[in-house]
Protein backbone atom coordinates (compact mmCIF):
# COMPACT_ATOMS: atom_id res chain seq x y z
CA UNK A 1 0.00 0.00 0.00
CA UNK A 2 1.55 3.23 -1.20
CA UNK A 3 -0.81 5.39 0.83
CA UNK A 4 0.50 6.53 4.21
CA UNK A 5 -1.97 6.55 7.10
CA UNK A 6 -1.16 10.15 7.90
CA UNK A 7 0.09 12.87 5.60
CA UNK A 8 1.27 16.23 6.78
CA UNK A 9 2.44 19.40 5.10
CA UNK A 10 2.41 23.17 4.95
CA UNK A 11 -0.83 24.75 3.77
CA UNK A 12 -0.96 26.54 0.44
CA UNK A 13 -4.32 28.25 0.60
CA UNK A 14 -6.29 29.11 -2.50
CA UNK A 15 -9.72 30.56 -3.21
CA UNK A 16 -12.69 29.56 -5.39
CA UNK A 17 -12.54 28.67 -9.10
CA UNK A 18 -8.75 28.62 -9.31
CA UNK A 19 -8.20 27.42 -12.87
CA UNK A 20 -5.30 25.45 -14.31
CA UNK A 21 -4.22 28.36 -16.56
CA UNK A 22 -3.58 30.39 -13.40
CA UNK A 23 -2.00 27.53 -11.50
CA UNK A 24 0.30 26.61 -14.36
CA UNK A 25 0.34 29.27 -17.10
CA UNK A 26 -0.02 27.81 -20.60
CA UNK A 27 3.21 29.53 -21.68
CA UNK A 28 5.00 27.10 -19.33
CA UNK A 29 3.76 23.94 -21.03
CA UNK A 30 6.63 21.48 -21.24
CA UNK A 31 7.21 17.73 -20.89
CA UNK A 32 10.30 18.52 -18.79
CA UNK A 33 9.62 17.98 -15.10
CA UNK A 34 12.05 20.61 -13.83
CA UNK A 35 10.51 23.25 -16.02
CA UNK A 36 6.99 22.07 -15.13
CA UNK A 37 7.87 22.93 -11.57
CA UNK A 38 8.97 26.39 -12.66
CA UNK A 39 5.49 26.83 -14.11
CA UNK A 40 4.01 26.27 -10.64
CA UNK A 41 6.38 28.90 -9.21
CA UNK A 42 5.09 31.32 -11.86
CA UNK A 43 1.51 30.31 -11.00
CA UNK A 44 2.20 30.97 -7.32
CA UNK A 45 3.57 34.40 -8.14
CA UNK A 46 0.45 35.20 -10.20
CA UNK A 47 -1.81 33.92 -7.45
CA UNK A 48 -0.07 36.18 -4.97
CA UNK A 49 1.40 33.31 -2.96
CA UNK A 50 5.03 33.96 -3.91
CA UNK A 51 5.84 36.04 -0.85
CA UNK A 52 5.26 33.11 1.49
CA UNK A 53 8.33 31.29 0.21
CA UNK A 54 8.54 28.74 -2.55
CA UNK A 55 9.92 25.79 -0.68
CA UNK A 56 8.65 23.68 2.14
CA UNK A 57 10.77 20.89 3.56
CA UNK A 58 7.62 19.30 4.92
CA UNK A 59 5.85 19.34 1.54
CA UNK A 60 2.60 21.12 0.75
CA UNK A 61 -1.07 20.50 1.25
CA UNK A 62 -3.31 22.71 -0.85
CA UNK A 63 -6.55 23.90 0.72
CA UNK A 64 -8.81 25.40 -1.96
CA UNK A 65 -12.38 26.58 -2.35
CA UNK A 66 -15.00 25.60 -4.89
CA UNK A 67 -14.43 24.10 -8.33
CA UNK A 68 -10.69 23.78 -7.83
CA UNK A 69 -8.68 23.14 -11.00
CA UNK A 70 -11.31 24.18 -13.53
CA UNK A 71 -10.32 24.82 -17.13
CA UNK A 72 -7.72 23.11 -19.25
CA UNK A 73 -6.98 19.39 -18.83
CA UNK A 74 -3.22 19.95 -19.31
CA UNK A 75 -1.76 17.51 -16.83
CA UNK A 76 1.34 19.68 -16.51
CA UNK A 77 -0.51 21.54 -13.76
CA UNK A 78 -0.87 18.37 -11.68
CA UNK A 79 2.58 17.02 -12.53
CA UNK A 80 4.01 20.42 -11.65
CA UNK A 81 2.26 20.30 -8.26
CA UNK A 82 3.68 16.86 -7.65
CA UNK A 83 7.21 18.05 -8.53
CA UNK A 84 6.63 21.08 -6.28
CA UNK A 85 6.02 18.76 -3.33
CA UNK A 86 2.21 18.79 -3.02
CA UNK A 87 1.23 15.71 -1.01
CA UNK A 88 -2.52 16.18 -0.80
CA UNK A 89 -5.29 18.53 -1.86
CA UNK A 90 -8.33 19.58 0.16
CA UNK A 91 -11.10 21.55 -1.57
CA UNK A 92 -14.73 22.44 -1.08
CA UNK A 93 -15.24 20.93 -4.54
CA UNK A 94 -13.06 19.93 -7.49
CA UNK A 95 -13.32 20.33 -11.24
CA UNK A 96 -13.71 16.76 -12.47
CA UNK A 97 -10.77 16.42 -14.88
CA UNK A 98 -8.38 17.95 -12.36
CA UNK A 99 -9.61 15.72 -9.54
CA UNK A 100 -9.16 12.59 -11.64
CA UNK A 101 -5.68 13.70 -12.70
CA UNK A 102 -4.60 14.29 -9.09
CA UNK A 103 -5.73 10.79 -8.13
CA UNK A 104 -4.24 9.27 -11.29
CA UNK A 105 -0.86 10.71 -10.32
CA UNK A 106 -1.18 9.44 -6.76
CA UNK A 107 -2.10 12.68 -4.96
CA UNK A 108 -4.98 12.14 -2.52
CA UNK A 109 -7.98 14.48 -2.76
CA UNK A 110 -10.29 15.41 0.11
CA UNK A 111 -13.63 17.20 -0.11
CA UNK A 112 -14.36 19.33 2.93
CA UNK A 113 -16.57 22.37 3.06
CA UNK A 114 -15.74 23.57 6.58
CA UNK A 115 -11.99 23.71 6.91
CA UNK A 116 -11.63 26.56 4.42
CA UNK A 117 -12.77 29.22 6.86
CA UNK A 118 -10.41 28.09 9.62
CA UNK A 119 -7.16 27.10 8.05
CA UNK A 120 -4.34 29.64 7.60
CA UNK A 121 -1.92 29.86 4.71
CA UNK A 122 1.48 28.46 5.70
CA UNK A 123 0.38 26.51 8.78
CA UNK A 124 1.25 22.83 9.23
CA UNK A 125 -1.67 20.41 9.05
CA UNK A 126 -2.07 16.65 9.30
CA UNK A 127 -4.57 14.42 7.51
CA UNK A 128 -5.52 10.94 8.65
CA UNK A 129 -6.66 8.91 5.66
CA UNK A 130 -7.56 6.04 7.91
CA UNK A 131 -9.71 7.93 10.39
CA UNK A 132 -10.98 10.60 8.04
CA UNK A 133 -9.90 13.84 9.71
CA UNK A 134 -7.82 16.92 8.97
CA UNK A 135 -6.07 18.47 11.98
CA UNK A 136 -5.01 22.10 12.08
CA UNK A 137 -2.15 23.61 14.13
CA UNK A 138 -4.61 24.52 16.91
CA UNK A 139 -5.69 20.86 17.09
CA UNK A 140 -9.10 21.61 15.59
CA UNK A 141 -10.25 18.64 13.54
CA UNK A 142 -12.45 18.58 10.45
CA UNK A 143 -13.94 15.64 8.65
CA UNK A 144 -13.80 15.06 4.95
CA UNK A 145 -16.23 13.18 2.73
CA UNK A 146 -15.34 9.54 2.30
CA UNK A 147 -12.95 8.92 -0.60
CA UNK A 148 -14.67 6.87 -3.31
CA UNK A 149 -13.51 3.22 -3.22
CA UNK A 150 -12.41 3.48 -6.85
CA UNK A 151 -10.17 6.47 -6.11
CA UNK A 152 -8.89 4.69 -3.02
CA UNK A 153 -7.80 1.71 -5.08
CA UNK A 154 -5.93 3.92 -7.54
CA UNK A 155 -4.26 5.82 -4.69
CA UNK A 156 -3.31 2.61 -2.92
CA UNK A 157 -1.71 1.34 -6.12
CA UNK A 158 0.28 4.59 -6.31
CA UNK A 159 -1.55 6.07 -9.30
CA UNK A 160 -3.40 4.96 -12.41
CA UNK A 161 -0.43 3.52 -14.36
CA UNK A 162 0.37 1.25 -11.39
CA UNK A 163 -3.34 0.40 -10.99
CA UNK A 164 -3.43 -0.56 -14.67
CA UNK A 165 -0.34 -2.77 -14.28
CA UNK A 166 -1.91 -4.63 -11.37
CA UNK A 167 -5.20 -4.94 -13.25
CA UNK A 168 -3.47 -6.38 -16.33
CA UNK A 169 -0.66 -8.38 -14.85
CA UNK A 170 -1.49 -8.66 -11.18
CA UNK A 171 1.71 -6.84 -10.15
CA UNK B 1 -34.42 5.15 -14.71
CA UNK B 2 -31.39 6.37 -16.61
CA UNK B 3 -29.98 9.78 -15.80
CA UNK B 4 -30.79 11.21 -19.21
CA UNK B 5 -29.35 10.04 -22.53
CA UNK B 6 -25.89 10.37 -20.97
CA UNK B 7 -26.81 7.84 -18.27
CA UNK B 8 -28.28 5.59 -20.95
CA UNK B 9 -25.06 5.74 -22.97
CA UNK B 10 -22.97 4.94 -19.89
CA UNK B 11 -25.18 1.98 -18.96
CA UNK B 12 -25.08 0.78 -22.56
CA UNK B 13 -21.28 0.80 -22.53
CA UNK B 14 -20.83 -0.72 -19.05
CA UNK B 15 -19.04 -4.05 -18.95
CA UNK B 16 -20.29 -5.20 -15.57
CA UNK B 17 -17.37 -4.10 -13.40
CA UNK B 18 -17.83 -1.37 -10.82
CA UNK B 19 -15.87 0.18 -7.96
CA UNK B 20 -17.59 2.58 -5.63
CA UNK B 21 -19.73 4.86 -7.75
CA UNK B 22 -17.64 4.25 -10.85
CA UNK B 23 -18.55 1.92 -13.69
CA UNK B 24 -16.04 0.40 -16.07
CA UNK B 25 -17.20 1.30 -19.59
CA UNK B 26 -16.07 0.48 -23.11
CA UNK B 27 -14.83 3.44 -25.12
CA UNK B 28 -15.83 3.95 -28.77
CA UNK B 29 -13.27 6.56 -29.79
CA UNK B 30 -10.27 8.48 -28.40
CA UNK B 31 -8.97 11.87 -29.50
CA UNK B 32 -5.33 12.87 -28.98
CA UNK B 33 -3.32 15.98 -29.71
CA UNK B 34 0.36 16.83 -29.68
CA UNK B 35 1.02 18.36 -26.23
CA UNK B 36 -1.22 16.19 -24.07
CA UNK B 37 -0.25 13.01 -25.92
CA UNK B 38 3.44 13.93 -25.59
CA UNK B 39 3.03 13.79 -21.81
CA UNK B 40 2.16 10.07 -21.85
CA UNK B 41 4.40 8.95 -24.69
CA UNK B 42 7.32 7.98 -22.39
CA UNK B 43 4.99 5.96 -20.10
CA UNK B 44 3.26 4.31 -23.07
CA UNK B 45 6.60 3.29 -24.60
CA UNK B 46 7.96 2.11 -21.26
CA UNK B 47 4.87 -0.03 -20.62
CA UNK B 48 5.44 -2.02 -23.79
CA UNK B 49 1.65 -2.04 -24.25
CA UNK B 50 -0.07 -1.47 -27.55
CA UNK B 51 -3.02 0.80 -28.37
CA UNK B 52 -6.13 -1.35 -28.02
CA UNK B 53 -7.65 -0.43 -31.39
CA UNK B 54 -5.78 1.91 -33.70
CA UNK B 55 -8.88 2.40 -35.87
CA UNK B 56 -10.57 4.12 -32.95
CA UNK B 57 -7.95 6.77 -32.35
CA UNK B 58 -7.48 10.17 -34.00
CA UNK B 59 -4.10 11.76 -33.37
CA UNK B 60 -3.78 15.39 -34.39
CA UNK B 61 -0.94 17.86 -34.37
CA UNK B 62 -2.94 21.03 -33.84
CA UNK B 63 -1.48 22.95 -30.91
CA UNK B 64 2.10 23.29 -32.13
CA UNK B 65 0.91 23.65 -35.67
CA UNK B 66 3.51 24.28 -36.95
CA UNK B 67 5.82 24.50 -33.91
CA UNK B 68 7.22 27.88 -32.89
CA UNK B 69 10.11 26.78 -30.69
CA UNK B 70 12.76 24.08 -30.63
CA UNK B 71 11.12 22.35 -27.66
CA UNK B 72 7.78 22.22 -29.47
CA UNK B 73 9.44 21.04 -32.69
CA UNK B 74 10.90 18.16 -30.71
CA UNK B 75 7.50 17.34 -29.19
CA UNK B 76 5.94 17.20 -32.66
CA UNK B 77 8.86 15.10 -33.94
CA UNK B 78 8.39 12.56 -31.11
CA UNK B 79 4.64 12.37 -31.66
CA UNK B 80 5.01 11.91 -35.41
CA UNK B 81 7.71 9.30 -35.12
CA UNK B 82 5.49 7.29 -32.74
CA UNK B 83 2.50 7.64 -35.08
CA UNK B 84 4.54 6.39 -38.04
CA UNK B 85 6.12 3.54 -36.10
CA UNK B 86 2.70 2.34 -34.93
CA UNK B 87 1.11 3.11 -38.29
CA UNK B 88 -1.77 5.01 -36.74
CA UNK B 89 -4.37 5.16 -39.50
CA UNK B 90 -5.94 8.46 -38.42
CA UNK B 91 -3.15 10.98 -38.17
CA UNK B 92 -3.78 14.62 -38.94
CA UNK B 93 -0.88 17.04 -39.14
CA UNK B 94 -1.54 20.80 -39.27
CA UNK B 95 -5.03 20.15 -40.73
CA UNK B 96 -6.91 22.04 -38.05
CA UNK B 97 -8.07 21.99 -34.45
CA UNK B 98 -8.66 18.50 -33.08
CA UNK B 99 -12.24 19.20 -31.94
CA UNK B 100 -13.22 20.28 -35.43
CA UNK B 101 -11.36 17.42 -37.13
CA UNK B 102 -13.08 14.94 -34.82
CA UNK B 103 -16.53 16.00 -36.03
CA UNK B 104 -15.50 16.44 -39.69
CA UNK B 105 -14.26 12.86 -39.90
CA UNK B 106 -16.62 9.86 -40.23
CA UNK B 107 -16.22 8.62 -36.66
CA UNK B 108 -18.69 10.23 -34.25
CA UNK B 109 -22.34 9.20 -34.22
CA UNK B 110 -25.20 9.62 -31.77
CA UNK B 111 -25.02 7.32 -28.77
CA UNK B 112 -21.25 6.85 -28.83
CA UNK B 113 -18.91 7.19 -25.86
CA UNK B 114 -15.93 9.36 -26.78
CA UNK B 115 -12.89 10.50 -24.79
CA UNK B 116 -10.27 13.08 -25.58
CA UNK B 117 -7.10 14.30 -23.94
CA UNK B 118 -8.44 17.85 -23.88
CA UNK B 119 -11.20 19.51 -21.88
CA UNK B 120 -12.98 20.78 -25.01
CA UNK B 121 -13.65 17.25 -26.23
CA UNK B 122 -17.19 18.00 -24.99
CA UNK B 123 -17.70 19.73 -28.38
CA UNK B 124 -18.52 16.38 -29.99
CA UNK B 125 -21.66 16.09 -27.87
CA UNK B 126 -23.42 18.28 -30.43
CA UNK B 127 -23.73 15.10 -32.52
CA UNK B 128 -25.64 13.36 -29.72
CA UNK B 129 -22.80 11.39 -28.20
CA UNK B 130 -21.21 11.39 -24.78
CA UNK B 131 -17.93 13.16 -25.41
CA UNK B 132 -15.76 14.23 -22.51
CA UNK B 133 -12.24 15.38 -21.81
CA UNK B 134 -9.72 13.81 -19.46
CA UNK B 135 -6.13 14.29 -18.37
CA UNK B 136 -3.32 12.50 -20.17
CA UNK B 137 -2.97 9.63 -17.68
CA UNK B 138 -6.68 8.77 -17.91
CA UNK B 139 -6.25 8.71 -21.67
CA UNK B 140 -3.23 6.41 -21.34
CA UNK B 141 -5.47 3.91 -19.51
CA UNK B 142 -8.14 4.18 -22.21
CA UNK B 143 -5.62 3.79 -25.03
CA UNK B 144 -4.24 0.58 -23.60
CA UNK B 145 -7.47 -1.01 -22.34
CA UNK B 146 -10.20 0.48 -24.54
CA UNK B 147 -12.03 1.26 -21.32
CA UNK B 148 -12.42 3.99 -18.75
CA UNK B 149 -14.14 4.49 -15.40
CA UNK B 150 -17.14 6.82 -15.30
CA UNK B 151 -19.49 7.91 -12.57
CA UNK B 152 -22.97 8.42 -14.11
CA UNK B 153 -23.61 12.15 -13.70
CA UNK B 154 -26.84 13.93 -12.80
CA UNK B 155 -28.46 15.17 -15.99
CA UNK B 156 -29.91 18.63 -16.60
CA UNK B 157 -32.47 19.15 -19.38
CA UNK B 158 -32.28 22.42 -21.30
CA UNK B 159 -35.15 23.23 -23.65
CA UNK B 160 -34.29 25.79 -26.32
CA UNK B 161 -37.27 27.39 -28.06
CA UNK B 162 -37.62 29.64 -31.11
CA UNK B 163 -34.98 30.43 -33.74
CA UNK B 164 -31.76 32.36 -33.24
CA UNK B 165 -32.32 35.93 -34.49
CA UNK B 166 -29.69 37.10 -37.04
CA UNK B 167 -27.70 38.96 -34.36
CA UNK B 168 -27.34 35.93 -32.07
CA UNK B 169 -25.18 32.83 -32.26
CA UNK B 170 -24.82 29.64 -30.25
CA UNK B 171 -22.05 31.36 -28.31
CA UNK B 172 -24.56 33.84 -26.87
CA UNK B 173 -26.72 30.93 -25.68
CA UNK B 174 -23.93 29.25 -23.76
CA UNK B 175 -22.58 32.56 -22.37
CA UNK B 176 -26.09 33.32 -21.09
CA UNK B 177 -26.25 29.94 -19.34
CA UNK B 178 -22.77 30.36 -17.85
CA UNK B 179 -23.63 33.86 -16.68
CA UNK B 180 -26.78 32.66 -14.94
CA UNK B 181 -25.42 29.49 -13.33
CA UNK B 182 -21.75 30.31 -12.78
CA UNK B 183 -18.38 28.68 -13.32
CA UNK B 184 -19.23 25.72 -11.13
CA UNK B 185 -22.95 25.81 -11.85
CA UNK B 186 -23.05 22.44 -13.59
CA UNK B 187 -20.23 20.69 -11.73
CA UNK B 188 -20.07 16.95 -12.61
CA UNK B 189 -23.40 17.21 -14.47
CA UNK B 190 -24.49 16.30 -17.99
CA UNK B 191 -26.29 19.02 -19.96
CA UNK B 192 -28.82 17.71 -22.46
CA UNK B 193 -30.13 20.24 -24.96
CA UNK B 194 -33.46 19.90 -26.72
CA UNK B 195 -33.72 22.18 -29.75
CA UNK B 196 -37.52 22.24 -29.78
CA UNK B 197 -37.78 23.98 -33.14
CA UNK B 198 -34.87 22.06 -34.69
CA UNK B 199 -33.51 25.39 -35.84
CA UNK B 200 -30.04 25.79 -34.33
CA UNK B 201 -27.33 25.21 -36.96
CA UNK B 202 -24.79 22.48 -36.17
CA UNK B 203 -21.89 24.97 -35.98
CA UNK B 204 -23.72 26.83 -33.21
CA UNK B 205 -24.44 23.57 -31.42
CA UNK B 206 -20.71 22.81 -31.47
CA UNK B 207 -20.04 26.20 -29.85
CA UNK B 208 -22.67 25.54 -27.17
CA UNK B 209 -21.37 22.06 -26.30
CA UNK B 210 -17.75 23.28 -26.49
CA UNK B 211 -18.26 25.58 -23.51
CA UNK B 212 -20.32 23.39 -21.18
CA UNK B 213 -17.02 22.55 -19.48
CA UNK B 214 -16.68 26.21 -18.46
CA UNK B 215 -19.69 25.57 -16.20
CA UNK B 216 -18.04 22.45 -14.79
CA UNK B 217 -20.18 19.98 -16.76
CA UNK B 218 -18.89 16.52 -17.56
CA UNK B 219 -20.48 16.65 -20.98
CA UNK B 220 -23.15 18.37 -23.03
CA UNK B 221 -25.18 16.86 -25.83
CA UNK B 222 -27.98 17.70 -28.23
CA UNK B 223 -30.91 15.40 -28.77
CA UNK B 224 -30.33 14.05 -32.29
CA UNK B 225 -32.85 15.55 -34.72
CA UNK B 226 -33.18 16.60 -38.34
CA UNK B 227 -30.26 19.02 -38.01
CA UNK B 228 -28.09 16.13 -36.80
CA UNK B 229 -29.34 13.84 -39.57
CA UNK B 230 -28.66 16.42 -42.26
CA UNK B 231 -25.16 16.98 -40.92
CA UNK B 232 -24.38 13.26 -40.83
CA UNK B 233 -25.90 12.69 -44.30
CA UNK B 234 -23.81 15.45 -45.76
CA UNK B 235 -20.69 14.22 -43.98
CA UNK B 236 -21.00 10.47 -44.50
CA UNK B 237 -23.34 10.15 -47.47
CA UNK B 238 -25.53 7.79 -45.45
CA UNK B 239 -27.27 7.51 -42.09
CA UNK B 240 -26.89 4.74 -39.57
CA UNK B 241 -29.55 3.85 -37.07
CA UNK B 242 -28.44 5.15 -33.70
CA UNK B 243 -29.44 4.42 -30.14
CA UNK B 244 -33.07 5.38 -29.47
CA UNK B 245 -33.80 8.51 -27.47
CA UNK B 246 -36.28 7.22 -24.91
CA UNK B 247 -37.18 10.49 -23.30
CA UNK B 248 -39.95 9.14 -21.08
CA UNK B 249 -37.39 6.97 -19.30
CA UNK B 250 -34.98 9.81 -18.54
CA UNK B 251 -34.59 11.31 -15.12
CA UNK B 252 -33.46 14.92 -14.98
CA UNK B 253 -32.34 16.65 -11.79
CA UNK B 254 -33.22 20.09 -13.21
CA UNK B 255 -35.03 21.59 -16.17
CA UNK B 256 -34.12 24.91 -17.75
CA UNK B 257 -36.17 26.69 -20.43
CA UNK B 258 -34.70 29.28 -22.79
CA UNK B 259 -36.44 31.45 -25.34
CA UNK B 260 -33.79 32.24 -27.93
CA UNK B 261 -35.74 35.11 -29.47
CA UNK B 262 -35.55 37.11 -26.25
CA UNK B 263 -31.78 36.84 -25.69
CA UNK B 264 -29.37 39.69 -26.33
CA UNK B 265 -25.74 39.45 -27.52
CA UNK B 266 -23.49 38.60 -24.58
CA UNK B 267 -20.00 39.46 -23.38
CA UNK B 268 -17.97 37.60 -20.75
CA UNK B 269 -15.82 40.05 -18.79
CA UNK B 270 -12.23 39.36 -17.69
CA UNK B 271 -11.24 36.92 -16.14
CA UNK B 272 -14.13 34.46 -16.14
CA UNK B 273 -16.31 32.95 -18.88
CA UNK B 274 -19.18 33.09 -16.38
CA UNK B 275 -18.98 36.81 -15.65
CA UNK B 276 -21.46 37.73 -18.35
CA UNK B 277 -23.38 40.88 -19.27
CA UNK B 278 -25.29 42.11 -22.32
CA UNK B 279 -23.03 43.71 -24.94
CA UNK B 280 -25.31 46.77 -25.00
CA UNK B 281 -24.43 47.47 -21.37
CA UNK B 282 -20.75 48.02 -22.23
CA UNK B 283 -19.73 51.61 -22.87
CA UNK B 284 -16.38 52.81 -24.23
CA UNK B 285 -14.43 49.59 -23.83
CA UNK B 286 -11.64 50.08 -26.38
CA UNK B 287 -9.86 46.98 -27.69
CA UNK B 288 -6.41 46.35 -29.18
CA UNK B 289 -7.14 42.98 -30.72
CA UNK B 290 -10.06 40.88 -31.93
CA UNK B 291 -9.63 37.13 -32.31
CA UNK B 292 -12.12 35.05 -34.27
CA UNK B 293 -11.12 31.40 -34.22
CA UNK B 294 -10.53 28.41 -31.89
CA UNK B 295 -12.59 25.25 -31.33
CA UNK B 296 -15.46 27.53 -30.26
CA UNK B 297 -15.51 30.23 -32.92
CA UNK B 298 -13.61 29.23 -36.07
CA UNK B 299 -16.24 27.25 -37.98
CA UNK B 300 -17.69 28.05 -41.38
CA UNK B 301 -20.74 29.86 -40.03
CA UNK B 302 -18.49 31.91 -37.75
CA UNK B 303 -16.29 32.94 -40.69
CA UNK B 304 -19.36 33.48 -42.90
CA UNK B 305 -21.09 35.89 -40.51
CA UNK B 306 -17.78 37.65 -39.87
CA UNK B 307 -17.12 38.11 -43.60
CA UNK B 308 -20.65 39.23 -44.40
CA UNK B 309 -20.51 41.89 -41.73
CA UNK B 310 -17.03 43.08 -42.71
CA UNK B 311 -17.63 43.09 -46.47
CA UNK B 312 -17.05 46.57 -47.88
CA UNK B 313 -16.04 48.00 -44.48
CA UNK B 314 -12.78 48.55 -42.64
CA UNK B 315 -11.58 47.37 -39.26
CA UNK B 316 -11.08 50.39 -36.95
CA UNK B 317 -7.62 51.96 -36.82
CA UNK B 318 -5.55 50.57 -34.00
CA UNK B 319 -7.43 47.26 -33.86
CA UNK B 320 -5.70 44.05 -34.99
CA UNK B 321 -8.19 41.51 -36.29
CA UNK B 322 -6.97 37.90 -36.35
CA UNK B 323 -9.11 35.18 -37.93
CA UNK B 324 -8.27 31.48 -37.72
CA UNK B 325 -10.44 28.94 -39.55
CA UNK B 326 -10.81 25.84 -37.38
CA UNK B 327 -9.68 23.48 -40.14
CA UNK B 328 -8.11 23.42 -43.59
CA UNK B 329 -11.45 22.23 -44.96
CA UNK B 330 -13.23 25.26 -43.50
CA UNK B 331 -10.39 27.49 -44.71
CA UNK B 332 -10.77 26.19 -48.26
CA UNK B 333 -14.54 26.61 -48.26
CA UNK B 334 -14.15 30.11 -46.86
CA UNK B 335 -11.80 30.96 -49.73
CA UNK B 336 -14.17 29.49 -52.31
CA UNK B 337 -17.10 31.47 -50.94
CA UNK B 338 -15.13 34.71 -50.93
CA UNK B 339 -15.20 35.09 -47.13
CA UNK B 340 -11.43 35.21 -46.77
CA UNK B 341 -11.12 38.00 -49.37
CA UNK B 342 -13.74 40.05 -47.55
CA UNK B 343 -11.89 39.64 -44.26
CA UNK B 344 -8.52 40.56 -45.78
CA UNK B 345 -9.99 43.56 -47.63
CA UNK B 346 -11.45 44.80 -44.35
CA UNK B 347 -7.97 44.68 -42.81
CA UNK B 348 -8.12 41.31 -41.04
CA UNK B 349 -5.20 38.87 -40.87
CA UNK B 350 -5.92 35.20 -41.52
CA UNK B 351 -3.81 32.64 -39.64
CA UNK B 352 -3.45 28.96 -40.49
CA UNK B 353 -5.82 26.53 -38.72
CA UNK B 354 -4.46 25.77 -35.23
CA UNK B 355 -5.16 26.68 -31.59
CA UNK B 356 -2.81 29.67 -31.75
CA UNK B 357 -3.80 32.74 -29.73
CA UNK B 358 -6.55 30.98 -27.71
CA UNK B 359 -4.18 29.20 -25.36
CA UNK B 360 -1.43 31.80 -25.70
CA UNK B 361 0.41 29.19 -27.75
CA UNK B 362 1.71 31.28 -30.61
CA UNK B 363 0.89 34.31 -32.75
CA UNK B 364 -1.46 36.95 -31.43
CA UNK B 365 -0.18 36.76 -27.83
CA UNK B 366 -1.23 39.80 -25.81
CA UNK B 367 1.22 42.31 -24.36
CA UNK B 368 1.08 44.25 -21.12
CA UNK B 369 -2.39 45.56 -20.31
CA UNK B 370 -3.66 44.92 -23.83
CA UNK B 371 -7.36 44.23 -24.32
CA UNK B 372 -8.73 41.56 -26.58
CA UNK B 373 -12.24 40.56 -27.58
CA UNK B 374 -12.12 36.88 -28.43
CA UNK B 375 -14.56 34.39 -29.95
CA UNK B 376 -12.74 31.60 -28.07
CA UNK B 377 -13.81 29.89 -24.87
CA UNK B 378 -11.59 31.03 -21.99
CA UNK B 379 -10.56 34.44 -20.71
CA UNK B 380 -8.68 33.34 -17.62
CA UNK B 381 -5.98 35.68 -16.42
CA UNK B 382 -2.82 35.23 -18.47
CA UNK B 383 -4.28 32.59 -20.78
CA UNK B 384 -3.73 34.64 -23.94
CA UNK B 385 -0.55 36.40 -22.91
CA UNK B 386 0.75 38.84 -20.32
CA UNK B 387 -1.01 38.37 -16.94
CA UNK B 388 -2.00 42.04 -16.98
CA UNK B 389 -3.82 41.67 -20.32
CA UNK B 390 -7.62 41.49 -20.38
CA UNK B 391 -9.72 39.15 -22.48
CA UNK B 392 -13.44 39.56 -23.15
CA UNK B 393 -15.41 36.76 -24.81
CA UNK B 394 -18.24 37.06 -27.33
CA UNK B 395 -19.76 35.48 -30.43
CA UNK B 396 -17.79 35.82 -33.67
CA UNK B 397 -20.47 38.25 -34.89
CA UNK B 398 -20.13 40.55 -31.87
CA UNK B 399 -16.34 40.28 -32.21
CA UNK B 400 -16.46 41.29 -35.89
CA UNK B 401 -18.82 44.21 -35.17
CA UNK B 402 -16.52 45.38 -32.38
CA UNK B 403 -13.51 45.18 -34.69
CA UNK B 404 -15.27 47.68 -36.96
CA UNK B 405 -16.10 49.98 -34.07
CA UNK B 406 -12.75 49.75 -32.29
CA UNK B 407 -14.61 49.13 -29.05
CA UNK B 408 -16.95 46.48 -27.73
CA UNK B 409 -20.44 46.95 -29.17
CA UNK B 410 -23.70 45.11 -29.64
CA UNK B 411 -23.61 43.84 -33.26
CA UNK B 412 -27.09 45.31 -33.88
CA UNK B 413 -25.42 48.74 -33.97
CA UNK B 414 -23.79 47.92 -37.30
CA UNK B 415 -26.19 45.39 -38.82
Amino acid sequence: MALPEIISGRVWKLGDHVNTDLLHPPSHFTPDEKRMKEGIAEGRARLGAGAKGDSSEEGWIIVAGENFGCGSSRETSVRGLSAFGVKGVVAVSFARIFMRSLVNLGIPVFESGEIEGWVKDGEMIRISLKEGWIELMDSNRFHFSEIDPHFKKILEAGGLPAYLRSEKHGV
Amino acid sequence: MAKGYTGEIIEGHANGRSEGEYLSVEVDFVLLHDPTFALILPELKKSGEEIWDREKVLLTVDHFSPPSSIERANIVKEVLSFAREKRLPHLSVYQGICHQLLVEGPWLKPGMLVLGADSHTVTGGALGCLATGMGSTDILYALITGRTWLKPPEAVRIDLREKLPPYLMGKDVILDLLGRYGEGGFLYQALEFYDKDEAIPMDDRFAICNMVVEGGAKNGLFRPDRVTENYLMERDGHLEKSKDWLEEGFKYSRKIEMDLSSLKPKIALPHSPAQVIDAEEIKDEAIDQVFIGSCTGGRLRDIELTAKLLRGRKVARGVRLLVTPASQRIYKMAIEKGYISAIIEAGGVVLNPSCGPCGGIDKGILGREERCLSASNRNFKGRMGDPSSKVFLSSPLTAAASALAGRIIDPREVM
